[in-house]
């Protein structure tokens, strides 16, 4: 759609950027499917690629950055401009750091060896919060580019779940680990939730990212330090 | 208007308290509060020239020892609104200042109060910077001489330059013409000036738009350095100055009556500079300090 009014070319230059940081997280989320695919079927190849393909995320988050540094620059962005901008920076960052979750995860693949899983219930806890992470991440993108804090807060409530699941990851481990290498294996799978548990709250912030470039006010929807309160409602 | 309390400062003059200690009046609904006490509080302020509306039913209420901003696009009234504030528009035969401005407590307009004595204690710097065709030391003395102020002539000029930062760079060619020193020179001459009668409130309209960056810089440092013991309102085109130096910041539009003839100004949005740059309340602000429209 074509921008009316002044500055048209920063104007445009905005909204390419945003765009091409959005973009990023479909990356994660193509990122997110195979490392998915590959914890399933143990598939060490398809790990290799996860890990290999994180150079492109990367490139994404340094070209991003770039840019936004050079509209900083260039630009002096005001107002809702510079809350866009400040919540791109938190987004790419955000979108790095699940892209590196990914690779921890992918590296996970090969230790967690060639033998079938030691628990089926453990992996499908796994593969179930592999699957809403990366619902969480389009829900995320879905909701920064509508400019929908619903949408973004409603991220809370799919986090509890995959929260939910790495506490019963955390109980199987327990109960299974009945030998050293089923422990060893737990742990393993332990890291592997633990590293998508995280991915599930980058998502979280980045809806918190989108309720601050839509009122200006930042607020955590859920303080780790205080579990249960919801924030929306007090600043911190 | 007798005061038992009255200082020496207060007797004098406007008979204002120049010791700020103007109590917090009833504040109209609506009107954002101020971090401080007001030293000008403008209440229903319209300007008219030749009858034709300028500037239209502006509330404000400034406050001490900080610096506000006036930004808005051109025809909106900032010039005209900040010239209300030390009367300079008196000189315009054609203006008429209808509602109150209030100065430490007491109407700005009332038929008592004198109006050198006003620019006195209010004092303003131009565009362009505006030396006497006189030496560095003359411009600097030449207000308190015509004000007869006492005291040690030399003292007060190297005061007045020090605090605007110019001392360093002229001391030793205080004889030298002004018209002899560069454009942000002269415009921190203009500022020493202005001080040199004491004041407690500097007007600045468009104090830099003349000046390079780096000149622009110093009169931004000194801006900060003055409020110390100044409170300060300057009117801008640069959005980023207003943003770094100015602690409130009122943005005023340019309105249009149907048959689009008549233009006048009025404020829209009044509140903490980082609010207006980082998420102002009204859209046409937003629009405004985003460029988005002129």
């Amino acid at each position: 759609m074509p921008i009316e009014g002044t500055r048209v070319a920063y104007q445009e230059e905005l909204e390419n950027l945003e765009h091409r940081a959005l973009e990023g997280l479909d990356l994660v989320v193509a990122s997110i499917e195979r490392t998915n695919e590959a914890v399933q079927h143990q598939d060490i190849e398809l790990a290799e690629l996860v890990i290999a393909s994180d150079d492109v995320i990367d490139g994404r988050y340094l070209e991003v950055h770039q840019a936004i540094l050079t509209l900083l620059a260039t630009q002096a962005p005001v107002a809702s401009d510079l809350r866009l901008i400040s919540a791109l920076l938190h987004v790419m960052k955000c979108m790095e750091r699940m892209g590196d979750q990914c690779v921890n995860i992918a590296k996970l693949v090969p230790i967690a060896g060639h033998e079938p899983p030691a628990d089926e219930r453990m992996l499908k806890d796994i593969l179930t919060m592999g699957n809403a992470v990366r619902e969480q991440v389009r829900q995320a993108k879905r909701a920064f580019s509508e400019r929908n804090v619903e949408l973004a807060r409603d991220l809370v409530r799919q986090d509890d779940v995959v929260d939910n699941l790495n506490r019963e990851c955390f109980r199987l481990a327990i109960e299974i680990g009945t030998s050293e290498d089923r422990r060893e294996w737990a742990m393993t799978m332990m890291l592997i939730a633990r590293a998508i548990e995280r991915i599930g709250d980058n998502a979280v912030d980045i809806g918190e990212q989108v309720a601050f470039l839509v009122t200006g006010l930042f607020r955590e929807f859920e303080d780790a330090s205080h579990p249960g309160e919801d924030l929306a409602q007090n600043p911190i | 208007m007798t005061d038992p309390d009255r200082t020496q400062t207060e007797s004098e003059g406007l008979g204002v308290n120049l010791a700020g200690t103007v109590a917090e009046a009833h504040r109209p609904a609506g009107r954002p509060p101020t971090a401080r006490e007001p030293i000008f509080r403008l209440e229903d302020v319209s300007v008219r020239y030749s009858g034709k509306l300028a500037v239209d039913d502006v509330s404000l209420d400034f406050a001490h020892h900080q610096i506000t901003a006036l930004i808005g696009p051109s025809g909106c009234g900032k010039s005209t609104l900040i010239r209300c504030l030390n009367r300079m528009n008196d000189l315009i035969p054609t203006a008429s200042v209808e509602g109150s401005i209030i100065y430490h407590g007491q109407d700005l307009y009332a038929d008592t109060v004198d109006p050198v004595e006003v620019r006195k204690r209010i004092g303003m710097v131009f565009q362009k910077p505006n030396p006497f065709p006189k030496s560095v030391y003359d411009n600097i003395a030449f207000g308190p001489r015509v004000l007869g102020m006492k005291g040690d002539m030399d003292e007060m000029v190297e005061n007045a330059l020090r605090g605007a930062a110019l001392w360093d760079e002229v001391k030793d060619r205080l004889s030298d013409n002004a018209f002899g020193m560069s454009g942000g020179q002269q415009q921190r001459l203009c500022i020493a000036r202005c001080m040199a009668v004491e004041p407690d409130v500097i007007l600045m309209d468009e104090p830099c738009s003349a000046l390079d960056p780096i000149s622009t810089g110093k009169i931004e440092d000194l801006m900060m350095e003055l409020k110390e013991n100044y409170s300060i309102v300057i009117v801008t085109h640069n959005m980023q100055q207003a943003a770094r130096v100015s602690d409130m910041t009122a943005f005023l539009i340019v309105e249009l009556d149907s048959a689009e003839r008549n233009r006048w100004g009025r404020v829209i949005e009044y509140d903490q500079t980082e609010k207006i740059f980082t998420n102002p309340s009204d859209k046409r602000t937003e629009d405004y300090v985003t460029g988005k429209v002129g």
